[in-house]
């Protein structure tokens, strides 16, 4: 019961923020000082094209008026047609949210599965060599800038060593899965589609890798140092005296305590990583939200700039609130708060 | 107890995480490309040209809609048009899907006689008559999208101008004042591309001329038709088997959207991209010399140039403006700034368009340009120079070629303040006549001098010359009577007047026109680059 009220508290919570996003951005869009229908039909365009085009889009209206429109839109399940590609920005969204998601996926997954072992590793050679070379690692991972670190890659594995592709989705004669997520991955295992998996899979190396390596570098510094506290407690060295084996103590006594705060910043990861693939995307012709967002906000696309806001504003809490669930799983203390 | 609520709360974070990954695709509608087979692929590498470009742009493939770059392109390839240009070639208009035409002034009106070849068919097999040229004609004028200006306000075409005298013969009325060759130049772009108007009617809903259905299908009688196009990713057209013109040798034309350049010359040099659209100069350089790829360029129609807003003070004189002009570097801009990859023209109509003025008077001439400046009583001005983002034409940033000029108009005491902003917002400024010195381009409408003529010199037409302040009624009028004239001779000869009069008194200093460069695999062959931003692919061959 007290998960239930806890859960919906937190629904409530996500319509809220979505409310306020939704205002916020609404007004930030309109009052730069340029005008959307210029953006959209360029220098050549007439005085009553953009008339024309200013009131199919309601721009000619006064701003609250706008606004109401755009919310009764929402409230209709219309997130609005957007200026530049002149198509539902539901269906632009459907087109590149489940791309970005899956990146973000699979760079959680390279965070996780690199980082959290990293972190122990580092944690139990404190001060030796492994911990000198995941820590060096972990630094290198703070500083290299995305764009850099993307190409490096893209020049040795695709065109020095043409281990990996280059870049987008799937090879070049191979066609997408039947779309049922929208992630290729999922979407091909679904399908048995063998081919379509492998090209898949082998395109997401590059970029995950590129976007991972700064949540990884976080993952594995937090995971260290928690660890690190975690190995000094009192309990640890009870485990020890009953005899168990060093890496029973790690695994079983010493990690779960040590992943509390490492799955918070998980959290914190896995929305910086789908607002952090904008470059990665652009590096690996990567048809995702990041690129549409990109976009949208320099041709002025409004409705679009404002679905990707608040998408992002149901993104973020989703996520936080999936941490909040773990922490119940991982710490019973919180479930009796 | 604990472990059931674990075991609920694992169940919630899945569903949150499912939630979010399906929830998008399974909106109405949302796949997108409604129809378009996503399974269709590929017929093998070899006759498959790829074609890496960035293809942002694209927001339709309906001939009736276009008017991006990517999406004329393609629609060029897909749709066929009653007149056309044959390869770089902008001076002969030749026959397309009319055999012949014939102008005949009425009084009130010059009338347009096309005669349509016979035989020819659409890719579905539905032979093109001239009702299909009505339906297309009528079709774009109606849509009213972003070309349709071609037609209403250039052509000054109603819907009931164009008629069907026979199934084979179509009649075009164009008013007194309106410009045939310019009409026959409009023909040529996508606009007056043919689409079959039995297969359209039926895709028809709710009065959009099947430009719903069009949007990323094609029906016409192109070489290619639209296979698929998946959303920011690729474009893929197959030879259309009943192309009436010579077959193409390839069978396939694949677009890949790739932004990045770097990627577009890794995949080239691979082999993994044939043709690359975007590669800077600097990378056509390193491209030069390396095995397995050449390098192309092509001319293009734009203009780089800098409008100087003759209402904002000292700018309303015209030695401040000869000044400005005659201190500028272009040389440098051209060979340094653009490594060549540009023309150095000086005058408003481009090379390659009938009316082009070869003079280039103006070169970095300090001390005239000081004694200009003193004559109009000035010897320090300071002003606000709008620039755009991003790169120019021709490669160069846009902010590279404004450091540039502020450096060379600081020789003769012009403090030019560069303020650097999105397209959007300049043009939104400069539209409203609030520039003062705005670095831009302009590239025609149309092929035709009268498409940069026109705006470069009628203030009423409320475009260039109005957003420059620059109201001089009379050579606005030679521009409209210069667009009328038939004679190739007697009509090189106005725009040579016109050209010079804007040469030293309009408010504009034109930089240069900018050559496009393309990187190829040495095996292409036949591949041709026009002017008017579109090449062949059906002469293109592997």
């Amino acid at each position: 019961m007290r998960f239930l009220a806890f859960l919906a508290r937190r629904i409530v919570g996500i319509a809220a923020v979505m409310i306020g996003v939704s205002i916020i951005t609404f007004a930030i869009s309109h009052v730069i000082p340029a005008d959307p229908a210029v953006a959209a039909l360029g220098d050549h365009a007439t005085d009553a094209q953009i008339a024309a085009f200013r009131g199919e889009y309601h721009l000619d209206r006064p701003l609250p008026e706008q606004y109401v429109i755009y919310v009764n839109g929402i409230l209709h399940g219309d997130l609005g047609k957007s200026i530049r590609t002149r198509r539902s920005v539901a269906d632009d969204l459907a087109d590149s949210f489940p791309a970005t998601l899956e990146l973000s996926f699979a760079a959680l997954a390279v965070s996780l599965l690199v980082g959290i072992p990293a972190g122990i590793w580092s944690a139990i050679y404190r001060g030796r060599f492994p911990d000198v070379v995941v820590r060096i690692a972990a630094l290198a991972g703070g500083s290299l800038p995305v764009f850099w670190l993307g190409l490096v890659v893209i020049g040795l594995f695709y065109y020095q060593l043409g281990w990996l592709p280059g870049g987008g989705r799937l090879d070049t004669f191979v066609s997408p899965p039947p779309t049922r997520t929208g992630l290729y991955v999922i979407d091909s295992l679904l399908a048995l589609d063998l081919d379509a998996l492998r090209s898949s899979v082998i395109h997401l190396v590059l970029p995950a890798l590129t976007l991972g390596y700064f949540s990884t570098a976080v993952i594995a510094r937090m995971t260290r140092s928690s660890m690190l506290e975690v190995l000094g407690q009192d309990y640890m060295r009870t485990a020890r005296a009953k005899g168990l084996t060093e890496r029973l103590v790690v695994v079983r006594h010493g990690l779960r305590n040590a992943l509390i705060p490492t799955v918070t910043i998980i959290g914190l990861t896995f929305g910086s990583l789908l607002s952090g693939a904008v470059l990665t995307e652009t590096i690996f012709s990567w048809p995702g939200l990041g690129r549409y967002a990109t976009a949208s906000a320099i041709s002025l696309d409004f409705p679009a700039v404002l679905g990707v806001t608040l998408l992002a504003a149901v993104v973020y809490p989703v996520a936080n609130l999936a941490v909040d669930i773990a922490y119940y799983w991982l710490d019973p203390r919180i479930q009796r708060d | 107890m604990l472990r059931s609520a674990r075991y609920t709360s694992i169940f919630f974070a899945a569903a949150l995480l499912v939630a979010g990954a399906c929830g998008p695709a399974t909106t109405p509608g949302a796949s997108g490309s409604a129809g378009a087979s996503p399974t269709a692929s590929a017929g093998g590498a070899a006759g498959t040209l790829v074609w890496y470009s960035d293809l942002s742009d694209l927001i339709s493939l309906d001939p009736g809609v276009v008017y991006e770059f990517s999406g004329t392109l393609l629609a060029h390839n897909t749709y066929e048009t009653l007149v056309k240009f044959e390869g770089a070639d902008l001076a002969t208009i030749k026959p397309g899907l009319a055999q012949s035409w014939d102008i005949k002034d009425t009084g009130s009106t010059f009338d347009i006689t096309f005669k349509l070849k016979t035989g020819q068919k659409f890719a579905s097999g539905n032979p093109i008559t001239a009702d299909d040229v009505v339906y297309s004609i009528q079709r774009a004028i109606k849509l009213n999208k972003s070309p349709a200006f071609l037609f209403t306000d250039i052509a000054q075409l109603k819907a009931e101008s164009v008629k069907a005298s026979d199934p084979s013969t179509v009649v075009v009325s164009l008013p007194k004042t309106a410009s045939t060759q310019g009409f026959l130049s409009i023909l040529t772009f996508t606009i007056g591309g043919i689409v079959d108007s039995k297969e359209v009617k039926t895709k028809e809903s709710g009065g959009d001329f099947g430009s719903g259905y069009l949007l990323d299908h094609s029906s016409g009688s192109g070489p290619f038709v639209i296979d698929h196009w998946t959303k920011s990713t690729e474009v893929l057209l197959k030879a259309n088997p009943n192309y009436g013109g010579t077959k193409p040798t390839l069978s396939a034309v694949l677009a890949k959207h790739v932004p990045e350049s770097t990627n577009q010359q890794f995949a080239l040099e691979k082999g993994d991209a044939d043709i690359a659209e975007n590669l800077s100069p600097q990378q056509i350089k390193a491209l030069q010399g390396k095995a397995g790829v050449t390098t192309a360029s092509g001319n293009s129609l734009q203009l780089v140039y800098v409008g100087m807003n003759s209402t904002v003070k000292p700018l309303d004189n015209v030695d401040v403006r000869e000044a400005l002009r005659t201190a500028v570097d272009y040389d440098g801009i051209v060979n340094n700034l653009l490594s060549g990859n540009a023309k150095k023209v000086q005058d408003i109509v481009p090379a390659g368009l009938a009316g082009y003025n070869d003079a280039t008077p103006f070169q970095a001439d300090v001390a005239k340009a000081k004694a200009l400046l003193s004559k109009a009583g000035q010897t320090s001005i300071t002003l606000e120079l709008l620039v755009p983002t991003g790169p120019a034409p021709g490669g160069a940033q846009w902010s590279d070629i404004a450091a540039k000029l502020k450096d060379d108009w600081s020789k003769i005491g012009v403090t030019a303040n560069i303020k650097q902003t999105t397209q959007a917002e300049l043009l939104t400024t400069y539209r409203a006549q609030r520039g003062q010195l705005v670095l831009i381009l302009w590239g025609p409408d149309f092929p035709d001098p009268d498409a940069n003529v026109g705006p470069f010199t009628d203030y009423n037409a409320k475009s260039i010359a109005y957003r420059n302040g620059w109201n001089d009624a009379s050579i606005a009028a030679k521009g409209r009577d210069a667009a009328l004239v038939t004679d190739p001779t007697k009509r090189a000869a106005a725009y040579k007047e016109i050209t010079e009069y804007v040469l030293h008194n309009g408010p504009y200093v034109i930089l240069y026109q900018p050559t496009k460069q393309f990187g190829l695999r040495s095996n292409v062959k036949g591949f041709v680059w026009s002017p008017v931003d579109w090449t062949e692919f059906a002469a293109i061959s592997k």
